[in-house]
């Protein structure tokens, strides 16, 4: 019903290959994005934006040039910590050289560095890949971290070994560094993101694209039918790389203001990793939605664990019973029995949790922090049962549904 | 719906009183870290911190009449997690405790912009303690430099250092680098040759090359920075190259009692510098135990009360809340603000007195503050492990700051020169 195709009639090709073939999801998206450019802005607390609001961009973007590599090109990398750490030094060096630089500019040039180094690094997959290609980028992760710790030119022989971002001017106005303030960090995040978004989703429908997903389903028949594989696989990792690098560069300038190496080193890898395998593998949406999950989601139990359930605000109370009540929908639509009991249930749970409040129950932080970790663990595999194919393939499979409402097929 | 009713009942009585109800409060939350690889170090930290300021809350009814709300945000030592408490914990905070080192690099710009004294006792950045250029940051009582000098010159009580080699084993980390521009320094000035040995955070627990590396240069001594699994993995490393202990000095952070009881009677000689002493006997300690321990309120348990580390989280809280009744009295309000913090912060004056006031004599150093010194270079002792525990092994050692006075004030211009326009303290007159 909300998603009724009937009557969007497609009288040409070009109609029928467009970006949005169906009328609804166009409108779904602009939506999210007067969210994301009008009303978060304007309504975000300064928690909101550094907690939530920037990181959540950040690292959807570095899973989606991860996601180029391995989700479109099928080459499986555990560098990408450190192809980030490339991309943040590279800027760093750039603003400290060359103080005029605009700071933007810096943050798209610092990916051209780390799109060379992932070239470099790419060249083994020419002739491994699978596991023996993951474990040749696991070899760049430690070789790269290792030079970030080592060669002391690259963070101005600062005593630390750490890179700190300078305030940095744009038109009279700080948009980086401790005096920035977090709205300007926020929208310069949000329109680099939305930049290398509508790249990221041309390129992959295009001719590149293509090539890429013909090298990813099998290599041996794409060569037969006349794809260059080599072409193919070091465009994916530069692309890739690129993506990644820019988004390190707005991982210490916009959001942390400071790194030191092992910031870049495995566990960041393994993050941006699983962002990529919760969203899904070859999708560009999935990324933000494995984001929302892996890294917004925490930040959320913390904050109501830390709050009163009963005493929080009617808008914020509305906003949490409608969106509980619309996953629970939409798991109803999708015919997921699980998922309306996951939905129920947190809810349930959380009245609970109110209700001991009120009769004096108090939980230390360290605990808060151990049944966090338990939660997103658990939802972690939950959403890998009910969907193996991530977040995305969810949605998808939600709006298939939904446009046959109330109809099951 | 009781506490509704609760809430609609003392509002009724607040309009009735009209000026009395609202409970002062001050709020000085902790970014601490039971949790993570460091947390067997955090834990005795957070508990004697916690526990003292709980003792206050108890005993006195908070400090000056306002009750202590020491919430503690939990960061497992992770510096995403402690750039999101500060975030939460900023909007009402009158100081902030980041603890790790890569949490303070983070939060120190900022609390700059925010005007929140930062408090970091015994770590973060040594230039620190120029109170003119960071003039919302504290590393009382004592700073890293401190530290390398006072076990440079404990060095020197056996003789001239000239000739002499000393390994600095640190973790590669920007914690374990902050020492190597002093050390350096003092290399060049008294004549020994450094051999800094770098320990990845990934090597900490398994030090086989470092200590081949130790065993083949045969320094005269071995000068250790270690945090968290590396410092019980360089102890039992030590041991069993055979290391001679009264060898081998650490840092305060490398003193904890529990790394040393994995080796026990093994560890003997093993020194650590401190600024710190647990003091079983004395007063404050018993009312600890008493109003605190027995009536159930701490996380602690009986035998981590005992130890150093758990006693200087009691030295730290009874820093901040010097500072607290410092302003309080200053500017006559139970109820200060974060400014007003600092100010009390920056006029801390900790005597011999005052210590045996609190029940805390030979547990710190006695030392003061002004505004540009935000450090108070209280010194320490050598402490020693004797089997089972650390005693004093050396009296109060005094760090020369004379000697080093440049090396702070360069740093920290430096640092000021980076982070332009950074925003110092012009109005102080006094000298460090």
């Amino acid at each position: 019903m909300l998603y009724r195709t009937a009557g969007q009639f497609k009288t040409s090709y070009i109609a029928d290959q467009a970006l949005f073939p169906v009328k609804q999801d166009a409108f779904l998206l602009g939506i999210i994005l007067t969210l994301a450019w009008i009303v978060f802005p304007l309504t975000a607390s300064e928690f909101t934006f550094q907690t939530l609001l920037i990181p959540i961009l950040i690292y959807a973007l570095a899973a989606m040039g991860l996601n180029i590599l391995t989700g479109f090109a099928g080459q499986l990398s555990l560098g990408t910590g450190a192809f980030m750490g490339v991309g943040a030094y590279a800027c760093y060096k750039m603003v400290t050289l060359m103080p005029w630089m605009n700071p933007i500019v810096a943050i798209l040039l610092s990916g051209v560095f780390s799109a060379g180094i992932g070239v470099v690094f790419g060249i083994p997959s020419l002739r491994i890949k699978g596991f023996y290609l993951a474990i040749a980028t696991l070899a760049a992760q430690f070789f790269l971290v290792w030079l970030f710790e080592k060669w002391a030119w690259l963070y101005n022989y600062n005593a630390s070994g750490a890179i700190q971002v300078p305030n940095l001017e744009m038109f009279g106005v700080f948009v980086s560094g401790p005096q920035a303030a977090s709205v300007t960090e926020y929208y310069i995040v949000l329109f680099v993101v939305t930049l290398l978004t509508l790249l990221c989703i041309n390129l992959t429908r295009g001719n590149l694209g293509r090539t890429w997903k013909a090298t990813r389903d099998m290599d041996i028949a794409a060569e037969l039918i006349g794809i260059n594989l080599m072409k193919s696989k070091l465009t994916a990792f530069a692309v890739s790389s690129y993506v990644v690098g820019v988004a390190g560069a707005l991982y210490v300038f916009m959001w942390k203001g400071a790194a030191e190496p092992n910031v870049f080193d495995i566990p960041l890898s393994f993050q941006v990793l699983f962002i990529a395998i919760i969203g899904g593998l070859g999708s560009i949406m999935g990324n933000y939605l494995g984001a929302i999950l892996i890294v917004g989601l925490p930040v959320v139990l913390n904050v109501v664990a830390g709050t009163q359930v009963f005493e929080i605000s009617t808008p914020s109370a509305i906003l949490l019973v409608a969106l509980i009540a619309a996953a629970t929908f939409l798991f109803w639509v999708a015919r997921s029995l699980w998922g309306v009991g996951a939905a129920i249930g947190f809810g349930a749970v959380t009245l609970i949790y109110g209700y001991a409040q009120l009769q004096g129950f108090r939980i230390d932080s360290a605990l808060i922090e151990h049944i966090n970790v338990m939660i997103v663990g658990a939802l972690i595999i939950f959403f890998l049962i009910i969907e193996p194919h991530g977040l995305n393939q969810l949605w998808r499979l939600i709006r298939e549904k939904l446009i046959i409402w109330p109809f099951p097929h | 719906m009781k506490h509704f009713t609760k809430l609609a009942a003392a509002a009724a009585l607040g309009t009735v009183l009209g000026t009395a109800a609202v409970a002062q409060e001050l709020y000085t939350p902790n970014l601490a870290y039971r949790t993570g690889p460091f947390a067997a170090t955090g834990i005795p930290l957070m508990n004697g911190q916690a526990d003292y300021m709980t003792l206050l809350n108890e005993r006195d009814g908070g400090i000056g009449g306002a009750k202590i709300d020491f919430e503690e945000c939990e960061t497992g030592y992770s510096t995403e997690k402690g750039v999101e408490c500060y975030e939460k914990t900023k909007g009402k905070a009158i100081v902030t405790q980041p603890w790790s080192t890569g949490i303070t690099l983070q939060v120190l710009p900022k609390t700059n912009v925010d005007q929140i004294p930062i408090l970091a006792p015994g770590y973060g950045f040594s230039p620190m303690a120029d109170g003119k250029v960071f003039q919302w940051a504290f590393n009382v009582p004592s700073g890293y430099w401190d530290a390398a000098d006072m076990i440079v010159q404990y060095l020197e009580q056996d003789g001239s250092l000239e000739g002499k080699k000393i390994a600095f084993l640190h973790l590669d980390h920007p914690y374990g680098k902050e020492p190597l521009p002093l050390l350096e320094k003092l290399a060049g000035e008294k004549g020994f040759e450094l051999l800094p040995i770098p320990v990845g955070l990934k090597e900490m627990q398994n030090q086989s090359a470092q200590w081949l590396q130790i065993r083949r240069e045969r320094p005269d001594n071995v000068v250790m920075w270690g945090w968290g699994a590396m410092n019980a993995g360089a102890i039992t490393e030590a041991v069993k190259t055979k290391y001679p202990m009264e060898n081998f000095i650490g840092v305060w952070w490398a003193g904890h009692d529990a790394d040393l009881k994995l080796v026990g009677d093994d560890g003997k000689g093993y020194k650590s510098i401190s600024w710190s002493f647990p003091n079983p006997d004395a007063p404050v300690m018993k009312e600890l135990k008493e109003r605190v321990f027995d009536a159930g309120l701490s996380q602690s348990n009986a035998e981590e009360m005992q130890g150093v580390f758990y006693g200087r989280g009691v030295v730290m809280s009874m820093i901040l809340s010097e500072a607290i009744q410092g302003a309080q009295k200053n500017f006559g309000t139970a109820e200060i603000d974060a400014s007003q913090l600092r100010w009390g912060l920056e006029n801390l004056n900790i005597t011999e007195e005052r210590l045996a006031e609190l029940g805390m004599a030979g547990m710190v150093p006695p030392f003061s503050t002004s505004c540009a010194n935000h450090t108070g270079h209280s010194g320490g002792w050598m402490l020693e492990w004797d089997g089972s525990k650390f005693v004093k092994a050396s009296d109060l050692l005094t760090p020369n700051t004379a000697g080093y006075s440049d090396l702070i004030g360069s740093a920290a211009s430096e640092y000021a020169t980076a982070n332009a326009p950074w925003a110092v303290n012009e109005e102080c007159s006094a000298t460090n």
